[in-house]
């Protein structure tokens, strides 16, 4: 049997590259030689695999983990780094917030349903964690969930997001004329605009500061980002 | 291969009764045979608009307790030879017929009828749950009102859980007059809600009232827009792709002249 050395010796290479919710995260090797470590880094970012990074600008964390680094170290890593033009640098340190939440995400998944049909009147429907509805939700129709709530069609009836006390829950639909919105114990009626119900498109609505608040989906992947960062805060509050 | 079909809505008077009166007379029009079955227990009036109340005996009651043989409680209308109507119990004790009970007596009535049409209470109850059994699908009746969308909505919803074959929709009572003026739904917005097929529209029509204090069908009389669109209704249920009847006002003299006016 023939082994190769080269592939032995670089089962674990001295850095690992992660695409996290934070941007590119960079773990770097903590025992080997100061040397070794930065001509990898070197030939990582600029020799002829330093193409993978080239594009538009995009956040990184460093972490060096254990290793023991001198402020000239620091700076000599740091420089490599800092060569290319699209990266900005977020995080350098070591147990940084993305090396973590690569190890504890997903501990707690949620639930998640998809549900196709028209919801009629009078159907009372009940979910855990979050649901699509792939179709109507019609006038005096009820749904309930404890996560989000997301209506593929019109959601003309009832909505109840965060049944269960989850205040970072929302309710989103393609066509937004719902009958009632509840998130959490929060209840409100659908906007109304001159004693009509407001036909509204593409909107969600979620809780800010206790009182329901309405926006565009536009804004929902900002909104949503805003929202992760804050539920790994808490769980991570949780678990101290 | 003969059929049973149940009228329902949910809501009362939407038409319920009058539907099943004009859609068997139509069937029985194009020559088909057709058996009424009245499962409105306690409150029959299915005899009255069909003018055949003096001639019943026996009921469905009676036959679901053994106490008359099936032929002996059917009614033969007085225009067509093919046309039957088993008339509903207006005293006796309802219980005794069960979802069973029915299944067993429209099974029988198929042998000799090609539609079985059942007139179904209002409400969801009990009573509905043994018009609903024996069919082999739903006609749901509503009028373009909220409330009775609403309520067709929900029973459309029990049916697809009873696994009623899909349901098909009749929307009575349509005002052209209000709907153009946009104080009415209008039958693409009832279509979408109910998300189900449309099998006709009646435009509201007074000859109907007329008609069933006289106990003769509309359906007779297709001069009448609600004797045309029950026909239309009966066709459609036998297959035939019959276009949906317009709503627009007859263009008579002053027709012509306002159009003349308006310049259209």
């Amino acid at each position: 049997m023939i082994v190769n050395s080269e592939a032995l010796y670089e089962t674990k290479p001295l850095v690992t590259v992660k695409g996290t919710r934070d941007g590119l995260l960079f773990l770097l090797d903590e025992q080997s030689d100061m040397d070794d470590l930065c001509a990898y880094v070197s030939n990582l970012l600029s020799g002829e695999s330093g193409k993978v990074f080239d594009g538009p600008m995009v956040e990184i964390v460093v972490d060096y983990g254990r290793r023991k680094l001198t402020p000239a170290d620091c700076n000599r890593i740091l420089s490599l780094f800092l060569a290319r033009e699209n990266f900005v640098l977020r995080t350098w340190g070591s147990g940084t917030e993305a090396r973590q939440s690569l190890f504890y995400r997903n501990r707690t998944t949620r639930r998640q349903t998809i549900y196709h049909g028209v919801v009629r009147a009078g159907e009372p429907l009940s979910f855990d964690g979050d649901v699509v509805i792939i179709g109507d939700v019609n006038p005096s129709a009820h749904v309930r969930a404890t996560g989000d709530i997301y209506v593929f069609g019109r959601l003309l009836g009832i909505a109840h997001a965060g049944v269960s006390g989850d205040s970072s829950s929302i309710i989103a639909a393609t066509e937004f004329s719902p009958m009632q919105l509840r998130i959490c114990d929060t209840v409100s009626r659908a906007p109304t605009l001159h004693e009509q119900p407001m036909q509204a498109f593409m909107e969600f609505a979620y809780l800010d500061n206790g009182h329901l608040a309405v926006s565009h989906m536009r804004y929902f992947a900002q909104w949503e980002k805003a929202r992760s960062r804050e539920r790994e805060t808490t769980q991570k509050g949780s678990r101290a | 291969m003969s059929s049973a079909i149940v009228v329902t809505s949910g809501k009362g008077g939407v038409g319920k009764t009058t539907s099943t009166a004009n859609i068997a007379t139509a069937l029985a029009l194009l020559g088909k045979k057709v058996c009424i079955v009245d499962a409105d227990i306690g409150l029959r009036n299915l005899d009255v608009v069909m003018g055949l109340e003096n001639r019943i005996i026996y009921d469905i009651i009676d036959v679901a307790n053994g106490d008359c043989r099936l032929q002996q409680a059917l009614i033969r209308d007085k225009r067509f030879e093919q046309l039957v109507l088993l008339p509903a119990a207006q005293t006796k004790d309802k219980r005794a017929l069960t979802p069973d009970v029915m299944k067993r007596l429209v099974a029988e009535l198929k042998a000799d009828y090609e539609y079985i049409v059942i007139d179904c209470p209002a409400g969801i109850e009990e009573g509905f749950k043994v018009a609903v059994a024996p069919a082999d699908f739903a006609i749901v009746v509503t009028t373009p009102e909220n409330t009775a969308v609403r309520d067709a909505d929900r029973v459309i919803g029990l049916l697809e859980r009873e696994q009623v074959g899909s349901p098909r929709l009749i929307i009575n009572r349509i005002r052209p007059q209000m709907v153009k003026r946009g104080e009415m739904l209008d039958i693409d917005e009832i279509v979408q809600i109910l998300a189900c097929d449309l099998l006709g529209i009646v435009p509201d029509d007074e000859s109907v009232i007329k008609n069933s204090n006289l106990g003769e069908p509309s359906a007779m009389n297709p001069d009448t827009p609600a004797g045309l669109a029950y026909r239309n209704i009966a066709r459609r249920i036998l297959g035939d792709s019959v276009p949906l009847m317009s709503l627009e006002e007859k263009s008579g003299l002053w027709g012509r002249v306002k159009r003349l006016i308006s310049g259209r």
